[in-house]
């Protein structure tokens, strides 16, 4: 190149005529070699001779790919009841994955990140001139694109509790704000099209924006003019068409359903697809995040409030003769106050927590901070009242009783938030019931072995001073083991999905619970049934007193180990669950 | 979700916590709701000048440059996006993006994922910065070059010494420019006086250069671009476009003829998918099926008589020959019914421009020549030649494979002459300066031959260049044990970490595509550029440099005076191409290929026509020198090892997506490509046959032939037929089962088809 580095050849000895190896071996000096290696590495290094080259591309006044994507955009901005939608043509779609690093590229992302992602749907029959039997017709391949559906009805819009996603009012474009966005993952619990992507380096989500300002400036989405086969098209859709397709539930083979979300992407196709088409990833199994400082969160919130709850209750059996005592309190509180500590962990920018209220109009998440951030202050206020001025107690009829009824109050809300959250997002093993028993058996279980626990610490403790009138010891423990026995049998009930004859997510569930998550499977009943079921029943028959040391031990011990089963219970609830996405491509 | 917890840095979180607002109302607002900050301006995009539309804030390019992508032969244009250096070099900040090229008349603007990625896979921390040479125990230690070239020259000098100049060869690739492989060739054959030198393109067009030599007298694919819109019925033979080569497809995509296409392939792939018509006939009985479509149009007269008469020999002869292929008989041999071999026949028979596309399924054949020309002879005989739309087309390889074709200096003398020829010596001998006896007069060994060289103790030192024998070679097994009696074994490359160069005694660290100039001739034989937009890491050098290196120390080095930069070396090319069909002594320089968008050959220095897309044999004339092009064929043969018995199962082999190229050297080291492939090897499997085994989805099996035994986890589709596994060739595992049996013609590997079986158990 002109301006490469000039060198001259070393001049060396004449080589032999027959060829082969010169009979001299480095007839040259070697610092001559040693220049070249020099010059050589030099050159290697100069980029600066590209110059030349790079002239010809002149200023342009429109991109040079709209002459290939000006027909894969709308005429006009959309009217009222109308948004931007993409259209895939599923015919064009030959499966070469250009849009996935196009989009990769010319939004400048991350390693690795991508907002497109293609699946593959796979069935059909045996091919024309095989043997015949099994499915008819030909054998299908169909590749599926897919991203952001900018939905109707966002779900990760809803479920987001500080508002860092906005629709468009135009556009219909849903837009996720990176700066508003504190990090609490639950828009990828929620969206079913597992499209917001959580960054952990940032603390953030991410997420498609239909390459919005391209749009604004007549330029298409990079997935767009990237497709070799024009598959993909920005067109403008009538919300009414969407709701019709989503109660018709015709928006692609192997999809989840439209009716959730009313996503805007409409997959066309000439071809009649087969009934039998599956996701090529339809057969894998992966457990997911098991979000540690969530699921301790909603146990240790859970038994807070159990807590309170059983002695509420105690004591209005005890026909409010029983004072709230300082120990329970003490424990229940303390529970419940490292949970919401715990909460903060799970939160990719936990400096922001501040603003997890915001979208409490139609986050539950936002509804359960709030309910938690109620049952907090007055857990405290119950709590220190029993430590500082146990006189208030004593002197009013109604103080304990209201005050702690506004406890289990707030906290049976919290709770109440806590399954919505799950509840909503449409998991299978998340669904109503589901959710409902967990959580509510868990604040039942956890605060009956907390409950036994503070019961007989106090009694050691205090010997002289019986909480609820009378040792309550044996009823305890057997309430605590029927209980937990009801609870671990519902939860072993899942195992009957392993004989369903399709794939079903429950099954998937049951499948991971025995091979993947095998061991946190294995610890969950163990130790349910050993802390929950066995000891308690242990207590029950040996009836110790309630101020004995073997009372205190036993009690100590039913209540480490069923904390320990409910937090294997709630990581295999998150590690466990089979998301809803768009079919996946092989995953084998 | 990803489950790590980055430490927030304190001056990010007191950022977060300074939000952006008009006065303390706006900045209270900004603190609770914020729809900008530093988070929002990672991703905004900005105006993209030069055409580009918008680009990322984070990379904008303050200049670009068109180059060739390095993978395939499709040969796409890429707009580099250049940054300029820290104090104003143009360019001197090397290249931070890239876009497909508008206007390239190859790719029209697309890129496959590989291509999108292709500078991605540069800073891979594999890469090879420093020559690596192996210790007194075994273990790979970087050393400088001045002693890396000691070693080199003096192990082989040692060896030649010893056992002969014989003793040593070269692997070639077609992986390099045309100007390095080139100089590789010269300075191996005519410097270091090796005689056997060949390149991995054995493993992929061996096949069709042969079939094209002997049918029409030069290895000429006669087709552009254009013939797949202008087509209007395809035929693709054992070729899958839709991953393999998706911008070609994006051609046929745009086809307006509304065409007729037929796919013949065993598997019902992605391309099989957009066929009008699939004959998914049984694994190499496409020779037998080109014959009984060549019987039934003569039979039926449907014979082009002028084109036959005037353009072509051995016509009558092979009329007579392939008259025993009833459909009767054909559909017993390709497992296809009758009527749909007439469908078949009749489609065609009612199109104008028939083509005829054909890729590693017949190439990578037992009988992959006499395959090949089966699928020429058809077109000769419809008088399918030379016309918009038709041919019979060979998709090639690697993005050089077409320049090895010509160029490597491996078993064929540069630019397509033969070494077997005095005057071809002479011509080159004459051309570059080289004394004549200092050229071989006779062929290189062959790829297998090589290796069976290496195993009878004749070669006893190996050189291999931008390849992976130790993954892609068939039945590879048994090649580890044959690389491991070298006495000494050098790979050049860019990774230090492949296959090969990990039980190399010395490697190369090479720079790659993106980190040095040259050309490449892609697959309608448009020669175009690449340029040097990367600085190489570490010591890492141009191949050519490299080569240049090795013939200063080893003492040759005047003889290639003139070679002093790539385009020196393309000057010295375009003299060598001169007279010859592949004749591109017209192109001026570097910058007329630029200009032009790269350029086909021929382009002579008089009379070349200036048009962009241009076909062979326009005229009728072929290059024998009766200008006829032959009719060859031949019995077909069985299969060397046909299913039965211990090993049930017919184990086919080929590309698994269009992210993943060959054995994976370059396109594992892009995150964004490793998500769009499965991490580990798979095995397809027919839903009958695993119901049959007892196999489920997903499980991890065994596949074992006479050669091998590997886990794979099962993919259970019917995409592939009944009795059949398909085993992609990006992983490791594959050529640890596939048979060494040959083409005895092109003596290319059979990588398609041998006998397996499957075990449930995978332990």
């Amino acid at each position: 190149m002109s301006a490469s580095v000039q060198y001259a050849l070393p001049i060396l000895g004449g080589p032999s005529a027959q060829g082969g190896p010169p009979d001299e071996l480095s007839a040259a000096p070697a610092e001559q070699g040693i220049d070249l290696i020099a010059a050589l590495l030099a050159q290697q290094a100069d980029l600066t001779a590209v110059e030349r080259f790079s002239q010809q591309h002149a200023e342009a006044d429109r991109p040079g790919q709209s002459r290939y994507y000006q027909s894969l955009l709308p005429a006009t901005a959309p009217g009222p009841g109308q948004q931007y939608g993409f259209e895939v043509d599923l015919d064009r779609c030959s499966g070469c994955k250009a849009c996935v690093t196009a989009c990769h590229s010319l939004n400048g992302l991350d390693d690795g990140e991508a907002w497109r992602e293609v699946g593959l749907l796979h069935g059909g029959g045996q091919a024309a001139g095989g043997s015949s039997g099994g499915a008819s017709g030909l054998p299908v391949l169909q590749h599926v694109t897919t991203a952001c559906h900018h939905c109707l009805e966002p779900a990760c819009l809803n479920a987001c509790p500080v508002d860092a996603y906005e629709k468009d009012p135009v556009t219909g474009i849903v837009r996720h704000l990176d700066d508003q966005c504190f990090g609490c993952q639950y828009c990828t619990l929620a969206c079913p099209y597992d499209v917001p992507k959580y960054h952990a380096g940032k603390g953030i989500v991410r997420k498609c924006d239909m390459c919005a300002d391209r749009l604004a400036d007549g330029e298409a989405p990079a997935c767009v003019q990237a497709c070799p086969h024009e598959a993909i098209a920005i067109r403008v859709v009538d919300r009414d068409s969407v709701i019709e397709h989503a109660e018709a539930n015709a928006f692609l083979p192997g999809a989840p359903n439209p009716d959730y979300t009313l996503p805007t992407t409409v997959y066309k196709t000439n071809r009649v697809l087969p009934r039998n088409l599956l996701p090529a990833d339809y057969y894998n199994v992966r457990k997911e995040h098991g979000h540690w400082p969530l699921a301790i969160m909603l146990v240790l919130t859970q038994l807070s409030v159990g807590a309170f709850l059983v002695e509420l209750i105690l004591r209005g059996a005890a026909g409010g003769r029983a004072l709230p005592d300082p120990v329970h309190a003490f424990f229940s509180l303390a529970w419940g106050l490292l949970a919401l500590q715990a909460s903060t962990l799970h939160l990719g920018r936990p400096h922001l927590a501040f603003r997890a209220a915001i979208g409490f109009k139609h986050s539950w998440l936002s509804r359960e901070i709030v309910a938690f951030g109620l049952f907090a202050p007055l857990a405290m206020l119950y709590a220190g009242l029993t430590w500082w001025r146990p006189e208030f107690y004593e002197r009013s009829e109604w103080l304990p009783q209201t005050l702690g009824w506004a406890v289990v109050g707030a906290g049976l809300l919290g709770v109440f938030c806590s399954t919505m959250i799950y509840v909503v997002v449409r998991r299978e093993f998340w669904n109503g019931p589901r959710t409902t028993l967990r959580f509510l058996g868990t604040t039942v279980v956890l605060g009956l072995a907390v409950t036994l626990l503070t019961g007989t610490l106090s009694a050691n403790l205090f010997p002289n001073a019986a909480a609820y009138g009378h040792d309550l010891t044996r009823p305890l423990a057997i309430a605590l083991a029927a209980a937990a026995a009801c609870k671990l049998i519902y939860e072993v009930a899942v195992f009957q999905n392993l004989r369903d004859l399709q794939f079903t997510a429950m099954r998937r569930t049951a499948v991971l619970m025995t091979t993947v998550l095998r061991g946190p499977t294995l610890t969950r009943f163990v130790l349910g049934t050993l802390g929950g079921v066995v000891i308690p029943a242990l207590l029950a028959v040996g009836d110790p007193a309630a101020n004995s040391p073997a009372a205190l031990y036993a009690a100590a011990a039913a209540f480490l180990l069923t904390l320990g089963g409910e937090l294997a219970e709630r990581y295999l609830f998150f590690s466990a669950v089979v998301r809803q996405k768009m079919p996946g491509g092989m995953t084998v | 979700m990803s489950s790590s917890f980055e430490p927030l840095k304190p001056s990010r979180v007191l950022a977060d916590l300074t939000p952006e607002g008009d006065g303390l109302i706006g900045k209270a607002t900004g603190m609770l709701r914020a729809k900008t900050g530093r988070l929002t301006r990672e991703l905004l995009r900005e105006p993209g000048r030069f055409g580009l539309g918008q680009l990322p804030v984070v990379n904008q390019p303050d200049r670009t440059t068109t180059a060739v992508c390095g993978y395939c032969s499709t040969g796409c244009g890429l707009n580099i996006h250049l940054q300029d250096g820290p104090n104003g070099e143009p360019g001197g900040g090397g290249a931070v993006n890239l876009t497909p090229t508008t206007e390239y008349p190859v790719n029209l603007g697309m890129a496959c994922p590989k291509g999108w990625e292709a500078l991605a896979v540069l800073d891979a921390p594999d890469r090879a910065v420093a020559p690596l040479l192996k210790d007194g125990h075994g273990k790979q230690k970087p050393v400088n070059w001045d002693q890396a070239l000691d070693t080199f020259r003096d192990r082989f000098q040692a060896i030649q010494k010893e056992h002969g100049a014989e003793s040593v060869a070269f692997l070639s690739t077609g992986q390099i420019p045309t100007e390095e492989m080139a100089l590789l060739g010269a300075v191996a054959k005519f410097g270091m006086g090796l005689v056997h030198g060949d390149g991995n393109t054995r493993q992929c067009m061996a096949t069709a250069a042969v079939a094209y030599k002997q049918s029409v007298g030069f290895d000429a694919p006669p087709y552009t671009y254009a013939d797949f819109e202008e087509s209007d019925c395809l035929i693709f033979v054992g070729a899958n476009p839709c991953l393999a080569h998706p911008i070609m497809w994006e051609r046929v995509m745009r086809n307006k003829q509304k065409p007729e296409i037929l796919v013949l392939d065993p598997r019902a792939t992605e391309t099989a998918m957009n066929a009008t018509l699939h004959l998914p006939a049984k694994p190499k009985s496409d020779q037998s099926f080109f014959y009984g479509l060549a019987n039934y149009f003569i039979q039926n007269g449907w014979v082009d008589r002028d084109f036959v008469a005037n353009h072509t020999a051995g016509f009558e002869e092979y009329a007579r020959f392939v008259e025993a292929f009833t459909f009767e008989r054909v559909s017993k041999e390709t497992g296809l019914p009758a009527e749909t071999l007439r469908d078949a026949a009749l489609r065609i028979r009612a199109r104008e421009r028939v083509s005829a596309w054909w890729t590693m399924g017949v190439n990578q054949s037992h009988q992959g020549t006499r395959t090949a020309q089966a699928i020429i002879n058809f077109q000769l005989l419809t008088g399918s030649f030379g016309k918009p739309g038709t041919g019979a087309n060979s998709i090639t390889g690697q993005c050089n494979a077409m320049g090895s074709r010509l160029f490597s200096n491996t078993t064929g003398l540069l630019g397509g002459r033969d070494f077997k020829k005095a005057a071809d010596r002479a011509a080159v001998a004459g051309m570059l300066n080289v004394p004549e006896e200092r050229i071989p007069d006779r062929d290189s060994l062959a790829y297998p031959e090589i290796i069976e060289g290496i195993l009878k103790g004749k070669i006893r030192g190996l050189w291999v260049i931008a390849t992976n024998p130790a993954h892609s070679w068939i039945n590879r097994n048994q090649l580890d044990d044959v690389l491991s009696r070298l006495d000494f074994l050098v790979v050049q490359d860019m990774y230090h970490s492949t296959e090969t160069a990990k039980i190399a005694d010395l490697v190369l660290p090479a720079a790659g595509w993106g980190e040095k100039d040259g050309t490449v001739i892609n697959s309608e034989r448009r020669i175009g550029l690449l340029k040097k937009v990367r600085k190489a890491p570490g010591q890492a050098l141009a191949d050519f440099s490299i080569f240049k290196l090795i013939a200063d120390r080893w003492g040759c080095g005047e003889l290639f005076e003139e070679w002093t930069d790539p385009e020196a070396a393309f000057h010295i090319l375009k003299r060598l191409s001169a007279g010859m069909p592949c004749d591109f002594s017209g192109i001026r320089d570097y910058r007329h290929l630029d200009e032009a968008g790269g350029v086909q050959w021929p382009y002579p220095a008089e009379g070349a026509d200036p048009a962009v897309e241009r076909r062979l044999f326009a005229d009728g004339r072929f290059y024998h020198a009766d200008g006829r092009a032959k009719f060859l064929f031949e019995e077909p043969r069985p299969l060397p090892e046909a299913a039965g018995g211990k090993y049930p199962f017919t184990l086919l082999t080929g590309r698994g997506s269009a992210s993943q190229w060959h054995t994976q050297t370059r396109t594992s080291k892009s995150a964004v490509l490793r998500k769009l492939y499965p991490d580990s090897v798979y095995v397809e499997v027919h839903v009958r046959d695993a119901r049959r085994l007892q196999i489920a989805p997903e499980q991890t099996v065994r596949v074992e032939s006479q050669r091998g035994s590997i886990r794979a986890k099962a993919f259970v589709t019917n995409g592939v037929p009944e009795g059949c596994l398909f085993l992609p060739m990006h992983y490791p595992e594959t050529n640890q089962l596939t048979d060494g049996q040959f083409d005895p013609y092109s003596r290319q590997p059979a990588y398609k088809a041998c006998a397996a079986r499957l075990l449930a158990d995978a332990n």
